[in-house]
């Protein structure tokens, strides 16, 4: 099965209406509604809840000042790192400040949601308007300060060299210098987040319910701040409509505050947030502002790359510095960039917190990387192809250590990756050079088109860990377990893919559960484009293990050498000889030594069903009952993926309307599971990178508020502005675990905004260095550079 | 919890002070309440349904009025314990001769609230207190305002309260009437505030009436 | 405060018929969801422009999240429940929706699935530019559309085959 295209086992469920989806549970569960800041950045004066109490229906309202014990301090900072000195995390209610619009001040529970909306809007809150800090421009130069604690805004600034690369930029033969900027944008899955929780009073015990990207995490998390031992809590994360990183944040303020009210009030507690509130009170990401320098040779060859960047954190930073340190790190790409330096300053603002979204930080490296050798190539008048090829990491130079520190605190040490056959691929794919041929005829049609190109390498499959538990039943089947979670991907099938292909059994016969703490206790989470390497690989050697007890004990039962069987279709046989043989679910039977039967199965194994060795005891030493083993996958680094992407695009001369007339991707993910998945992957990544390129942009205005909070005005692509994406594959295995293979879950986005920046401007002839674009924006670029002429800035060193 | 506020009444401050005082009044007035039975000089047994928000029951509570300085102050202590939770309160209540001839009343209560009604957040309980206070003053208020002779159980001409017939210094009870002439219970929805002690006279362990009663 | 007037409507669902009382500003989608425990109409965006909580309505496709319950008297409204076969197994469409791999985390597909399903009514053999504008009203965010509009060209053949496999009998 590895390797095959095998149909989804989840998708009878979805498609018949029967997911389980957070908002689906809990039909009976007392409703929450929020109260949140309606301001940017204000102190909270007083909270008037006198006009709510009238509302029919109402049950309780909380605010900071009902917490108590752990929940009175701020959410844990996940991520800390020395260079965090400023970091702060928002409290589950609002204290005496808000620091964004959409910071929760006051919880509202009543008998359904729309009567605790009735009662959170007559709540009046009283505010002190405080001057809002909106922008990396604004929080730079700290007029005012977001946190009166932290100065300049600053909540970390971080260097990180291979050796002095203004030295280098300077010495060089030629040099040039690039402002770029990315603005923000968002997850915005179709789901947005939910949390539902009971306190079983007859068993003290906790069960919470919450649409997250990492059930083990938020277990600790929820045990910690309602001072609960561990044990007494389980997170069973439900069928979830898309994370994209935005669910990897925990707690959320409403993953501690649900449960603890339905402790508090003895009764099951539901809230899902509307869009709205998704919107203003969830997670952003990708805004950045970028000064490169870069030094060059008359091949192109980079000698010296020196990038300066400032990264939008919004209010707080719950999760550290993930995102700019992997923008760091991964914008170097596959090339060998000379002598490097980075340098970011992450600067507070009064808005949404900043946190990883599908691809967390790469696609504004891969922009500034991509466009700064687009540069080089408009500069010296190469092929932009060609520059790359110069610059590429080779096959044989494979490990290849940059020399820097990646986001899991390991060496950035690439594994694997053939970067010039992947881009040769991509030329025939596209018919690179055929294109000004296809340039020349559209021309003589009238029609404006250009073509881009995009490299990109993903550090994948981050540890620290994650482990598979696997049993084989006594009836045949075989239950699996993962810690971390799903949200669309197909675990479930690709893992019963491995397992099915491991252990020999039937696909069929195999249920996985993925994010469920009652099955699986040890996990860190989904996130990373890391579930097939490590849960697959640690299911995988959990399967090897089960595979080795059977034959053990089937070896016994049929009384035949382990080395002369196989097990075929959840039969252990007798190579050859297939007629001697017994099924899997006897030998878990036989696994078992019982001293009763329940069932005619199990009789096999009681005590006087077989002569028993009177010298050994049932159990051996060092055994364990039952045909079940865990394991666990612990990586050295992680593992890189690497892909490339090239766009063709027509632009209307009168309008600036912006086409994308193909689309085409070479991917590398190592070893692939399931090619049906891993393009669907593609497709959904490339869509989210076509968004982001040209129509995705968080519009705040000086105040800090949010202006297109909504569907109506955030514009996401439809089908009829994503292109049909065109995919061909290289694998290169990865050396570094069982399965040889590598993430796919990011790498449809990374390069979107670079490659079809690279085709505008080709294009167009002017010069792209800030994304999304909108067909305004390039029609006002147009009439720009034809007043003054402007080509590409050059550093005339 | 502490909970405080201040009422006007029209009445004289000689006549609020009595009013606060007989139980005949304040079975009419304290929200919700259905049942008042004397155990003894300034001590009573009451019985009150309420609810907070959504949690609605039935509580029984006692009363111990002491310190009193007629006709300035006094102070209530009141327990009281239902289904839904528990209430104990210590209430200093102040009267003030107003301008216009009528009274300034300030209550400080000093409350705490447990079980499933304790868990309804602060402001929430804080709330209600406060509008069962106001809504228990003006119920006083507006008996005061009544004709003497009137509804107000045992009243003399003279203002001196009458004792009812067979009242003895425990054991009396008084019963609420069905319809009291009230100002402000209308559509008020009540949340309950059960226990939100604000301040009274004998009222307290409970609250107030959830409109529903009334329709 | 008043509890809310409730109001009495009666409508079929999925051909089962449904009388219920309830709150005039009560959104169908919630009274699918909440009231009738239809779960598989979902809530995107709550103003009309995600999809995902279509439904058909006297066999035309609508936003329920647009529209009050109350309003629904007499309706006839299929939601993707409705779309199986008569046993709960899968229908054409989400046979289809399976063999295209065609959703991912199945929060959008309902939405797609009725919209499809009324679509083919009106358009049995769509060309594949037909079937890409058939489905641009609904945003999905995991599988970039590609392998939906697949889906909706093989529902169309599955729906053919199943009519030929019916007529042939």
């Amino acid at each position: 099965m590895f390797g095959a295209r095998i149909k989804r086992s989840e998708d009878p469920r979805l498609v018949t209406g029967n997911g389980r989806y957070l908002d689906d549970l809990g039909h009976d569960a007392l409703e929450v509604a929020f109260v949140r800041s309606p301001h940017a950045h204000a102190r909270i004066l007083e909270i008037d809840v006198t006009d709510a109490l009238d509302v029919d229906g109402l049950v309780a309202i909380y605010t900071y000042d009902d917490l108590d014990a752990r929940m009175t301090e701020p959410l844990p900072l996940l991520i800390p790192h020395p260079t965090l000195t400023h970091g702060r995390t928002q409290h589950a209610l609002a204290i005496a400040e808000v620091n964004y619009v959409g910071e929760a001040i006051v919880m509202v529970v009543a008998r359904n949601r729309y009567i605790a909306e009735d009662a959170a809007h007559r709540i009046a809150v009283d505010y002190e308007i405080l001057p809002a800090v909106v922008g990396i421009d604004v929080a730079r130069t700290a007029e005012h300060l977001v946190h009166d604690d932290v100065p300049g805004n600053v909540a970390a600034f971080m260097v990180q060299e291979t050796g002095d690369a203004d030295a280098a930029i300077d010495m060089a033969p030629h040099s040039l210098q690039l402002d770029l900027a990315i603005e923000r944008s968002a997850s915005m899955p179709m789901e947005g987040k939910g949390v539902l929780a009971r306190w079983d009073n007859d068993d003290q015990s906790l069960m919470v319910h919450t649409s997250t990207q990492t059930s083990t995490s938020v277990r600790q998390a929820i045990a910690a701040k309602l001072s609960l031992p561990v044990d007494r809590v389980e997170v069973v994360t439900p069928d979830v409509g898309g994370g994209f990183g935005v669910k990897i944040v925990h707690p959320w303020p409403e993953e501690v505050l649900v449960p603890w009210a339905a402790i508090r009030l003895g009764r099951q507690v539901k809230w899902t947030e509307d869009r709205r509130e998704h919107f203003i009170s969830s997670a952003h990401e990708r805004g950045q502002l970028h000064q490169v320098r870069v030094g060059y040779d008359d091949d192109g060859r980079l000698l010296g790359l020196s990038v300066k960047f400032w990264h939008d954190n919004g209010a707080y930073t719950p999760y550290g510095l993930i995102v700019p340190i992997i923008t760091s790190t991964q914008l170097l790409g596959p090339y060998k960039p000379g002598v490097y330096r980075v340098e970011f300053t992450s600067l507070y603002t009064n808005t949404v917190i900043v946190t990883p979204y599908r691809g967390a930080g790469r696609p504004q490296g891969c922009f500034v990387m991509e466009r700064t050798l687009d540069a080089i190539a408009a500069d010296l008048g190469l092929d932009r192809t060609v520059v790359r090829e110069r610059n590429f990491i080779q096959p044989d130079e494979m490990p290849y250590d940059q020399g820097l520190i990646f986001q899991d605190g390991r060496p950035l040490v690439y594994d694997s990756g053939d970067f010039p056959a992947s881009l040769a691929k991509l030329k025939k794919l596209v018919d690179w050079d055929g294109f000004e041929a296809y340039r020349a005829q559209a021309h003589a049609d009238g029609r404006t088109v250009g073509i881009g190109m995009a490299c990109y390498v993903e550090g994948t499959g981050v540890g620290p860990y994650e482990g598979g538990h696997i049993r084989v039943e006594t009836d045949g089947s075989v239950v699996v377990s993962t810690g971390l979670t799903s949200q669309g991907q197909g675990h479930q099938t690709m893992l019963a893919q491995i397992v099915a292909d491991e252990l020999g059994v039937s696909f069929d016969r195999i249920k996985v559960t993925t994010g469920d703490t009652r099955r699986f206790k040890y996990a860190v989470g989904t996130f990373a484009s890391r579930t097939a390497v490590m849960s697959g690989s640690a299911v995988a050697m959990t399967a090897r293990k089960v595979r080795e007890k059977a034959l053990r004990i089937a070896a016994q039962a049929l009384e035949a050498s382990v080395d002369d069987l196989e097990i075929v279709d959840g039969h252990v046989q007798v190579k050859g000889a297939p007629s001697s043989q017994i099924d899997l679910g006897a030998v878990a039977v036989l696994s078992n030594p019982l001293r009763y039967a329940f069932d005619t199965a199990a009789q096999r194994a009681t005590q006087f069903a077989s002569p028993a060795d009177p010298n050994q005891p049932p159990v051996s030493a060092g055994e364990s009952p039952g045909l079940e083993a865990t394991d666990f996958y612990s990586p050295m680094r992680s593992t890189f993926a690497n892909g490339m992407h090239a766009v063709i695009v027509e632009t209307d001369p009168l309008t600036a309307d912006i086409k994308i007339l193909r689309y085409c991707v070479v991917h590398d993910c190592g070893n692939i599971i399931n090619p049906m998945i891993v393009e669907g992957q593609i497709h959904g990544g490339v869509a989210q990178g076509v968004g982001g390129a040209l129509y995705e942009r968080m519009e705040y205005d000086t105040n800090g508020q949010l202006l297109n909070a909504s569907y109506m005005d955030f514009l996401m692509p439809y089908a009829s502005e994503v292109p049909i994406v065109e995919i061909d594959h290289l694998e290169t295995p990865s050396p570094l675990n069982p399965l040889g293979v590598k993430g796919a879950g990011e790498a449809g986005v990374i390069p979107g905004s670079a490659a079809i920046a690279s085709a505008i401007e080709d294009a167009e002839g002017i010069a792209i260095h800030r994304m999304p674009i909108s067909p305004s924006e390039l029609f006002h670029l147009r009439l720009a550079s034809r007043a003054t002429g402007l080509s590409n800035q050059k550093d005339t060193e | 919890m502490k909970v405080s506020g201040t009422s006007h009444l029209s009445a004289d401050r000689d006549a609020v002070w009595r009013a606060l005082n007989d139980p005949a009044v304040l079975v009419r007035t304290i929200p919700g309440c259905r049942r008042l039975e004397a155990l003894g000089v300034d001590s009573y047994k009451m019985t009150i349904a309420a609810g907070v928000g959504s949690i609605k029951g039935v509580y029984d509570g006692q009363v111990r009025l002491t310190e009193q300085e007629e006709p300035g102050s006094f102070r209530m202590h009141a327990q009281g314990a239902g289904a839904p939770g528990t209430i104990g309160a210590d209430v200093l209540v102040t009267l003030a001769a107003a301008a216009d001839g009528g009274t300034e009343l300030t209550f400080a209560a000093d409350a705490t609230v447990g079980g499933m009604i304790g868990g309804v957040g602060q402001r929430m309980l804080t709330g209600v207190s406060k509008k069962m206070a106001a809504e228990f003053f003006a119920n006083v208020d507006t008996v005061l305002a009544e004709p003497a002779g009137g509804n107000v159980a045992g009243r003399h001409t003279d203002g001196s309260p009458e004792q009812p017939e067979g009242m003895t210094s425990s054991g009396a009870t008084w019963v609420a009437p069905d319809a009291v002439p009230t100002r402000n219970i209308n559509g008020f929805a009540m949340g309950v505030a059960v226990g939100a002690a604000a301040a009274l006279a004998g009222a307290l362990v409970g609250g107030w009436l959830a409109s529903r009663r009334r329709n | 405060m008043e509890a809310e007037a409730l109001v009495h409507v009666e409508f079929t669902v999925n051909g089962r018929p449904h009388e219920l009382e309830i709150p005039a500003r009560r959104l169908l989608s919630d009274t699918l969801r909440h009231d009738l425990r239809l779960t598989g109409t979902h809530v995107g965006c709550e103003h009309g422009v995600c999809g995902a909580c279509t439904v058909l309505l006297d066999g035309d496709p609508v936003r329920s999240c647009l529209v009050f319950a109350v309003t629904m008297q007499g309706a006839d409204i299929t939601t993707v429940e409705g779309c199986c076969t008569p046993g709960g197994g899968m229908g054409p469409v989400q046979q289809a929706f399976q063999d295209c791999h065609a959703l991912q985390c199945g929060f959008c597909t309902p939405g797609f699935i009725t919209t499809i399903t009324g679509y083919l009514e009106e358009n049995a053999d769509p060309t594949a530019e037909e079937a890409r504008e058939a489905i641009a009203g609904n945003l999905c965010r995991c599988t970039g559309y590609q392998n939906i509009v697949a889906a909706v060209q093989r529902a169309a053949q599955l729906k053919q085959a199943q009519l030929k496999a019916r007529d042939a009998t």
